[in-house]
């Protein structure tokens, strides 16, 4: 979505216009979910959580200063959202996290490489949940959305060595978790 | 170990590259942390439910927030207000900006309402002070209840708003001049002297400045 447009529908929205909302809702309902489910691996805490972060964006909206970008402060709302219902401390069963979540098509050809891949890619997802909030907002923001490092410093408001370092000490601690649990495949070697 | 260039390593394994190609250090460490970024990174996307839009926008229309809310939001909304007194007596300005002209006035009477609140039980030496005297502070932070409630009129930035200002601004400079004028007469004492001097030197310029400001604000309109 064009900048321009998003300016003139937050503009409608702050009129009066509810239903304008909505364009902001199917455009980014997809990368707020997708934020919400990699921080929480729950589908279903991802989908209360991107209704909350939507019904917050919408209280907050007279707080957007135009001209601005939309995009990171949608994300600034949405990893605060996040925090607040990870600092709560629901755990999340392992195990339970993808249910129910449709995922796109896998490239491979051979079902059984798409399975191992599938396995491998939970597995990390399993990792990923036992490590501090702010480190795996990093790895997430940075290797799953594909950040900069920049962008993820801005959003996180950490300095872009800390926000290095953090991603660093995460992939570290992760392949630590694999190894202790002896799981390491050739795909996390190659 | 240096974290910054560790995980610029670990980006050049997954992107391919080979950039630092250093002895001694193992090549394995990087390939398999390189390895874990690119299983995230190649990760399948998860889709949102089909309905989650709908239901989203169902708890949008539902929400009614509640007053305070709504005030609180009025006053933190970001507003980008430029003034220039000077400007504002030649060349026409925005509703909003008379409206902080109203805001600043309203902030000055609020502070000598209370300065005067607080400082009048002093007069108690003066058992025949009169009760136009005593009547200062309240006449005081009254100004500023008006000046804010016009100023938030203002914000509106309508003719109604514009006319009903002029006709506040009006009455304000009257109010000024005939206080300034009656304290004397009802009290000779040096301290009525001070407050007809703040109500005539304060009140009369400051009146005009609104009226003069209104003025160009309706310029807009014309």
């Amino acid at each position: 979505m064009k900048q321009i447009d998003e300016g003139e529908i937050i503009g409608r929205v702050l009129a009066g216009d509810r239903e304008a909302f909505a364009h902001l809702v199917d455009a980014y309902k997809g990368p707020v979910f997708r934020l919400a489910f990699r921080m929480t691996g729950s589908a279903r805490d991802a989908d209360d959580l991107s209704q909350e972060i939507f019904l917050r964006v919408f209280q907050h909206l007279g707080r957007f200063r135009q001209g601005e970008r939309f995009f990171p402060w949608l994300y600034t709302v949405a990893l605060n959202v996040i925090r607040n219902h990870l600092r709560k401390g629901k755990a999340v069963p392992e195990g339970e996290s993808a249910r129910g979540v449709p995922e796109a098509e896998d490239p491979r050809d051979d079902p059984a490489d798409a399975a191992v891949s599938r396995e491998r890619s939970r597995r990390i997802r399993g990792y990923l949940m036992r490590l501090p909030t702010a480190v795996r907002e990093i790895l997430v923001l940075r290797f799953y959305e594909g950040m900069s490092f920049e962008d993820v410093a801005s959003l996180t408001g950490d300095s872009l060595g800390s926000v290095k370092m953090k991603a660093y000490r995460g992939l570290e601690k992760i392949r630590g978790m694999m190894e202790a649990d002896g799981f390491v495949d050739d795909e996390t070697r190659s | 170990m240096d974290p910054d260039r560790s995980i610029e390593k670990i980006i050049g394994e997954i992107d391919g590259q080979r950039p630092f190609p250093e002895a001694g250090e193992p090549d394995s460490r990087w390939k398999e942390l390189g390895g874990i970024a690119r299983v995230m990174r190649e990760e399948a996307t998860p889709e949102p439910p089909a309905d989650l839009g709908v239901r989203v926008m169902a708890r949008i229309r539902s929400f009614r927030p509640s007053p305070w809310r709504v005030l609180g939001e009025a006053l933190v909304r970001p507003r980008a207000v430029s003034f220039d007194p000077i400007r504002a007596l030649r060349a026409p300005v925005s509703g909003q900006e008379c409206s902080f002209y109203f805001f600043m006035v309203g902030i000055f009477y609020a502070v000598l309402g209370v300065i005067l609140l607080t400082g009048l039980p002093g007069l108690g030496s003066f058992p025949a002070a009169p009760g136009w005297v005593r009547w200062q502070p309240p006449i005081a932070l009254a100004t500023a209840g008006c000046m804010a409630a016009i100023g938030l009129y203002l914000l509106k930035d309508g003719k109604l708003a514009l006319r009903a200002a002029r006709v506040g601004a009006l009455v304000y400079l009257g109010f000024a001049l005939l206080n300034g004028v009656f304290v004397p007469l009802e009290w000779s004492v040096p301290v009525s002297a001070y407050v007809s001097l703040v109500s005539a030197l304060v009140g009369l310029p400051t009146g005009f400045f609104l009226v003069r400001t209104l003025q160009n604000c309706g310029k807009r309109y014309a």
